[in-house]
């Protein structure tokens, strides 16, 4: 009963990963892709193991029924309804019918295999089943969606420091004459500063989610179905399980149907399965699993050719792909792990806020301060522990990143996945391509009845070998003129290795190889002219071609072919050894087989080679090759030798990785070992049995390091045992593992604390994208179900971009760090003016005006710029965050950022207050408890230390100038912190000062500053006066102090890696 | 399903507790004694060094100011003008018959205007040159310090000065305001001998707020008496010399006395400054060159 549904198309690419490798090569969405899933770093990983088809009609062992049953019990993890039915979904497709014959499916449904069924009964059916349509899965209303916005996050906070404003005011009105603006101002900016946050957040997620409707532009719009004998064209929805109905090419199938009769008929099963190629469809039982029967057609994939008429099994929800819908659009996602640190990160501010704004409230309680006065206290914390601006800056850094991976052909849906992928700790791929250079390069050759290894260095200096041998001079010209890539033009003077080739990987992998060691391909080829040419197809999967040959006198036609070692093979009769022919005898064939195998064994792709010289007498000059209608000698060649590619793996690839895959154990291991899963003297359970010659059973499991886990184990295994294979082996690799355990094994991963990467391109992939942290689909392969589903796009389709995306995430991660770093480190010199304030009673150094033009004004192009920082060091070598340990920010990052820049800061702020307000006569010990007397209106003969009197307002303008001060003197403190936090580790004279957008925000939050200060009518504004060009400087030395401070922290830190620096500073 | 909840909760609480101290590895908050220990003393050194800093930057700053004179007067080119005694709010609101209501005001009167007994300022200050600049220069880097000041006699109050009349009017309901200028250190509020000198008059104001209707209460301020005569703050009494040099300076009053003012209402009176020199204040400040205060007399 349970069948992998990629079945065939497994069996199909271990067939190509053994023999066929150049085939597959060609087809990149097509079986080869099917099955390879890669995992990363993921040091444990659990599999689901049973999985059970929950049958629902009548035939299936009810034994399994129970299994499952028993199953969904002991699971802890389920416990509602609603998950329930998540689960049933989640099981394999409970069709039978294809099993049953006609008549007895005809008996089920009450149909005539003719006639159809009645009006009557179709009517009732329909009342029954309801329509043939997918049904959405219930939504979130937007208008509380955008409340959710709205009131999340800091909002809250922000809104209570509002709604304090407005209250505040509100006294001051009622009770004052001419009560001050402020309150009134400082309410609406913090609405303001709320509502667009929300509005943008909203709008962010408002676009993402659009899975049901494109799942919906695949369903069908009309149906040709025959009832009461007649054929008529109804509305696809109303179709009804029973129905006869006939599809032709270019049909989309209305429902999932049983093939009664079918004349040619071909369906395309890729937006479903992936499966590129059309198959075949009759009323044959061809296989148990439904979904590998030839005589079942599924809803909303093509007819492409031929007719077919079946009864409909299935409709709407019920289909295939309705459980598919179902399942994907019904799927809760987690939210994504940096929304996971900006909320931790949220949590931590507003505790901060809450905390002092509480203290304080109360301690101004205490102190003898009226109620209004607590209150304006309380708002003035709260402003100046909020950043105001940092969600639009991390949202703007995000797009930034997400701008940049668009240009490289990564298309990232959904904001906040951009740094996903840095994240990551488990790529869950069917493509090799994420783990390895994604740049072929011969590795080793056989020719001469020998392997040699491929001299791939630019000076040729490496050679193992003869390169004056004839063989090797064959090889080398078939290698070269079989083959359709070329350099570019204009690339001369760069190294061979490092020029762009057009043509695909392997030929452009040869391309080079022959470059380096024989010198200009493209003289060879000019001096052999190219007659004729068969590319490449997946029927021959050979190429071939038919030159001239060098000697002018020569006539003779020179045939060279390549492609998949046994087809070269079967084809040629004699063999080039040590050049000479020989004629090829068993001996040889086993020498072949044997340097195949040892090939294939390294994961290498392996290519034959083969040349005849055509006699003269059948083809004389100027003979016409046929190329469509093969008019020539294809066979009787002579074989030269084999060449084998590689991809080399990326050094980035981290050590400890799982492989779960589709193919054959053994493949996979090749491959596992090839791209360094399994690493160099590693040996599995079966390799140790056959050193030691024993049975596996008497193999110690805690010798063997790495594992290779069959599909069909897997499943027969207890989570124990599970859990004890993960704990074990270090390296480990599931074979046989059908797609459609990719859920399962996401959730899985999930469940252990894994940032899982899915890629995908089919609608059945859709559920498994959707549940993983990042799905990831193709754009150019991919169904558009598949692209709604996921959170990126690759538009070209290349797996290198995955790369690009986990450095790009990486990387911003790093930069939304240092970026938040900057941002706090002003919060210090905001809040200590409130605190001092009132406990030691001196004028207000810092107005809540001011802090929101450093939080919204000059702090934000500073903190953008640093999404711009280029990574410190290569951030691929470093092992995938830990997301339980690495935070955004974490207690270090606070301590840096508020225990010391920040204090720092706040020093430069208080100095530049008391040098105003000295040099306008009031010295520090005038100022201490100087408030009541400071603040009263009536009081207009206030004494300063020169025993001259000052009025209300007088005294109030000197103490607005001494906010902008304070405000100028944080821009410049902050000029340091901005160059501080360029970097976490490396000085600033090895990072340089490469960052334009960084310098472009030193001036621009200077260039804001002065105009605070100087345009004329800030004064009424913003209550900001101009300073006198002397202030600008109080804040200097501790600017140099900070950026002194951070150099020298910063090289004790490189000084002493893992020291006492590292451990309680580096963030 | 209920077990593993508890057993949950259990642990989470466990975990809870063990963040906060835990007793296998002696961690108290995560950190070790050690590492408290090695932090708080950073953070103890790092603290101390940088208030040395912030004390080091504070005392350069001190270096640079002038002891007599501060930096920056711009902020002080109209002095601001104040009423004696101020009442609640700049409020003087009594009722002749109830003693108490303006024994206050007398009370504080009578502090105020002790330094200036005529005994004391004859003792302490010159008789000054009227109607001129009592300037003493400092010749060149040595001081001419301490200055010499002024006197300003209680006696030159005449009905106001509390000598003659010891409840200044207010017995009577004719109370008494002295009105000074904002001392502001090298002001010269005249020139060509002409004296500034303040004058009394009703304050346009805003009937209610919001609308744009104004009244003065013109009639009911009634007619006034300055003392000295013409309101005057004499020359000779400026410039001021600050504190420190200039110790016992004795700050010029004018006294307006409201001879037959309104009863039972509220007036809004408005004195301002007049000179030659001074300029007018900024619109905003209710109090440069000027003072507003409002009077109430009760009378049954």
């Amino acid at each position: 009963m349970i069948y992998k549904i990629q079945a065939t198309s497994q069996g199909h690419f271990t067939r190509v990963q053994h023999y066929l490798l150049y085939s597959a090569r060609q087809k990149p969405h097509g079986e080869f892709n099917k099955a390879r899933w890669l995992y990363f770093g993921c040091s444990q990983l659990l599999v689901h193991t049973v999985r059970m088809p929950d049958s629902t009609y009548g035939r299936s062992d009810s034994y399994r029924v129970a299994t499952t049953q028993d199953k969904a019990d002991r699971s802890p993890k389920k416990k509602k309804g609603g998950t329930k039915d998540m689960d049933d979904l989640k099981k394999e497709v409970p069709i039978t019918e294809h099993k049953m014959s006609i008549e007895e499916v005809c008996r089920k449904f009450n149909t005539d295999i003719v006639q159809g069924l009645t009006n009557a009964k179709a009517a009732e059916y329909l009342i029954r089943d309801g329509p043939n349509a997918l049904t959405p899965p219930p939504t979130t209303p937007e208008w509380v969606k955008f409340c959710r916005q709205l009131f999340g996050g800091f909002s809250i906070l922000l809104w209570t420091g509002a709604i304090l404003c407005f209250l505040a005011y509100a006294i001051q009105a009622a009770t004052e004459d001419e009560p001050a603006g402020d309150n009134l101002y400082l309410g609406i900016v913090l609405t303001a500063v709320v509502v667009i946050t929300g509005c943008f957040s909203y709008f962010q997620e408002a676009k993402s989610s659009k899975i049901m409707e494109s799942f919906k532009n695949m369903v069908p719009q009309q149906a040709l179905v025959i009832r009461e004998g007649e054929k008529v064209t109804i509305n696809a929805e109303e179709v009804v399980g029973g129905d006869l109905i006939e599809v032709k090419g270019g049909d989309r199938i209305p429902a999932d149907i049983r093939v009664v009769s079918a004349h040619g008929c071909k369906v395309d099963n890729s937006s479903l399965t992936g499966e590129s190629e059309p198959q075949s469809r009759s009323p044959d039982c061809t296989h148990d699993n439904p979904l590998e029967t030839r005589n079942v057609a599924f809803f909303s994939t093509n007819c492409v050719e031929g007719t077919a008429r079946g009864i409909v099994i299935c409709t709407g929800d019920r289909t295939v792909m309705g459980r598919i819908a179902t399942l994907t659009s019904g799927l809760e996602t987690g939210k994504t792990p940096i929304a996971k640190e900006i909320e931790h990160f949220i949590h931590i501010i507003t505790g901060v806020a809450v905390f002092l704004g509480v203290t304080f409230f109360i301690l101004a309680i205490i102190l003898g301060y009226s109620w209004l006065e607590a209150v304006i206290f309380l708002i003035g914390i709260i402003v100046a522990n909020v950043p105001e601006g940092l969600l639009a800056t991390v949202t703007v850094c995000l797009t930034l990143t997400a701008k940049r991976m668009a240009k490289k052909n990564c298309l990232v849906k959904n904001l906040e996945a951009v740094e996903t992928l840095g994240s990551t700790s488990t790529i869950c791929s069917d493509k090799t391509g994420t783990l390895t250079q994604n740049r072929m390069t011969v590795a080793h050759m056989w020719f001469d009845n020998q392997i040699h290894e491929a001299d791939t260095t630019e000076d040729q200096s490496g050679a193992s070998f003869d390169k004056s041998s004839v063989t090797w001079l064959s090889l080398a010209r078939v290698a070269g003129l079989c083959n359709r890539a070329q350099f570019k033009a204009g690339q001369d003077s760069l190294p061979i290795l490092k020029r762009d080739v057009a043509g695909d990987a392997s030929e452009s992998a040869l391309l080079k190889c022959i470059e380096l060691s024989c010198g200009s391909v493209r003289a060879m080829r000019d001096r052999n002219k190219k007659v004729a040419e068969i590319p490449f197809n997946s029927t021959n999967k050979y190429q071939l071609s038919v030159h001239e040959t060098e000697d002018p006198n020569d006539n003779r036609y020179l045939l060279v072919m390549k492609g998949a070692p046994e087809r070269i093979l079967d084809r040629c009769t004699t063999i080039l050894v040590q050049g000479k022919e020989q004629p090829m005898d068993e001996e040889l064939k086993e020498a072949f087989q044997n340097a195949y195998m040892e090939l294939g064994g390294l994961g290498e792709r392996v290519l034959g080679f083969c040349h005849v010289l055509l006699p003269e007498d059948q083809y004389p000059k100027g003979f016409a090759f046929d190329t469509e209608d093969v008019n020539f000698q294809t066979d009787n060649l002579c074989f030269v030798g084999l060449m084998s590619m590689i991809d080399p793996p990326r050094a980035a690839v981290p050590d400890a990785v799982i492989m779960v895959t589709g193919d054959h154990p053994i493949t996979a291991k090749a491959i596992a070992k090839g791209v360094g899963i399994i690493s160099e003297g590693n040996e599995t359970v079966e390799d140790i049995a056959a050193r030691l010659n024993i049975p596996v059973s008497q193999v110690n499991p805690r010798d063997a390091k790495a594992c290779v886990v069959h599909g069909t184990d897997l499943k027969d295994l207890s989570q124990d045992q599970m859990d004890d294979i993960l704990r074990n082996h270090t390296e480990i690799v599931f074979a046989r593992t059908s797609p459609q355990q990719k859920l399962i094994i996401v959730e899985g991963c999930q469940r252990l604390g894994a940032i899982v990467a899915v890629t995908g391109d089919g609608v059945n992939d859709s559920p498994a994208l959707k549940k993983a942290d990042i799905g990831v689909a193709m754009g150019i392969s991919g169904s558009d179900v598949s692209k709604q589903a996921a959170d990126m796009i690759l538009l070209d389709d290349n797996f290198a971009s995955i790369v690009t995306g986990v450095e790009e995430g990486r990387l911003i991660f790093d930069n939304l760090k240092k970026s938040i770093a900057y941002t706090l480190t002003s919060n210090i010199p905001e809040i200590t003016p409130f605190l001092f304030f009132i406990i030691v009673n001196i004028p207000l150094p810092l107005g809540t005006i001011t802090i929101l033009c450093i939080d919204l004004g000059t702090d934000m192009v500073p903190a953008i710029s640093l999404a711009y920082e280029t990574a410190e060091s290569d951030i691929m070598k470093r092992q995938p965050r830990n997301p339980a340990r690495d935070k955004l920010v974490n207690e270090r990052l606070i301590s840096i950022a508020y225990g010391q820049i920040g204090m720092i800061q706040a020093l430069g702020g208080f100095f530049a207050y008391f040098v105003i307000l000295a040099e306008n006569g009031f010295l520090p010990s005038r100022l201490v408890g100087i408030r009541l007397n400071w603040d009263d209106r009536s009081t207009n003969d206030l004494e300063d230390s020169y025993g001259q009197q000052w009025t209300y307002e007088q005294r109030k303008i000197v103490e607005f100038t001494c906010h902008t001060a304070f405000f100028v003197s944080i821009v410049v403190v902050q000029w340091a912190d901005v160059i501080i936090c360029k970097t976490r580790r490396n000085s600033v004279f090895q990072q340089g000062m490469r960052n334009k957008i960084l310098i472009f925000g030193l001036f621009e939050e200077t260039a804001l500053a002065a105009f605070l200060s100087y345009c004329p009518g800030m004064d009424v504004a913003l209550r900001m006066y101009p300073l006198k060009p002397s202030w600008w400087f109080c804040a200097f030395p501790y600017s140099f102090l900070i950026f002194v401070y951070d150099e020298i922290r910063k090289l004790l830190l490189r000084r002493n890696p893992g020291g006492w620096v590292e451990r309680e500073t580096y963030y | 399903m209920s077990g593993t909840k508890a057993e949950e909760r259990k642990g989470s609480s466990s975990e809870w507790r063990d963040a906060f101290w835990n007793p296998r590895t002696h961690e108290l908050l995560g950190r070790t004694a050690s590492s408290w220990g090695l932090i708080l003393l950073f953070y103890l050194v790092f603290y101390l060094f940088l208030a040395g800093m912030f004390v080091l930057t504070m005392y350069i700053m001190l270096l640079t100011l002038d002891d007599y004179k501060p930096t920056w007067q711009d902020r002080l080119a109209t002095p601001g003008m104040m009423i004696h005694p101020k009442g609640d709010q700049l409020e003087i609101t009594f009722s002749v018959s109830e003693t108490e209501s303006w024994d206050r005001f007398t009370q504080t009167l009578n502090t105020f205007l002790s330094p200036y007994n005529d005994s004391y300022q004859v003792q302490m200050n010159d008789n000054c040159p009227p109607d001129q600049f009592f300037i003493q220069e400092d010749s060149g880097e040595v001081r001419n310090n301490p200055k010499r000041s002024c006197q300003f006699n209680r006696s030159m109050l005449e009905e106001c000065s509390g000598i003659s009349d010891r409840f200044y009017g207010y017995s009577r309901g004719q109370p008494c305001v002295l009105i000074k200028l904002n001392r502001v250190i090298g002001m010269l509020p005249g020139k060509n001998g002409q004296s500034p000198y303040v004058t009394c008059g009703a304050k346009r104001y805003r009937v209610e707020k919001e609308r744009d209707e104004w009244r003065e209460d013109g009639d009911k301020l009634g007619p006034l008496a300055y003392y000295p005569p013409n309101g005057t703050f004499n020359l000779m009494y400026y410039p001021y010399y600050g504190k420190k040099a200039q110790v016992n300076y004795t700050q010029p009053l004018v006294a307006v006395k409201f001879l037959n003012a309104s009863v039972n209402t509220d007036i809004n009176v408005e004195c301002k400054i007049n000179s030659n020199t001074l300029e007018a204040g900024s619109e905003r400040d209710k109090f440069a060159g000027r003072v507003s205060f409002k009077l109430r007399i009760n009378h049954t």
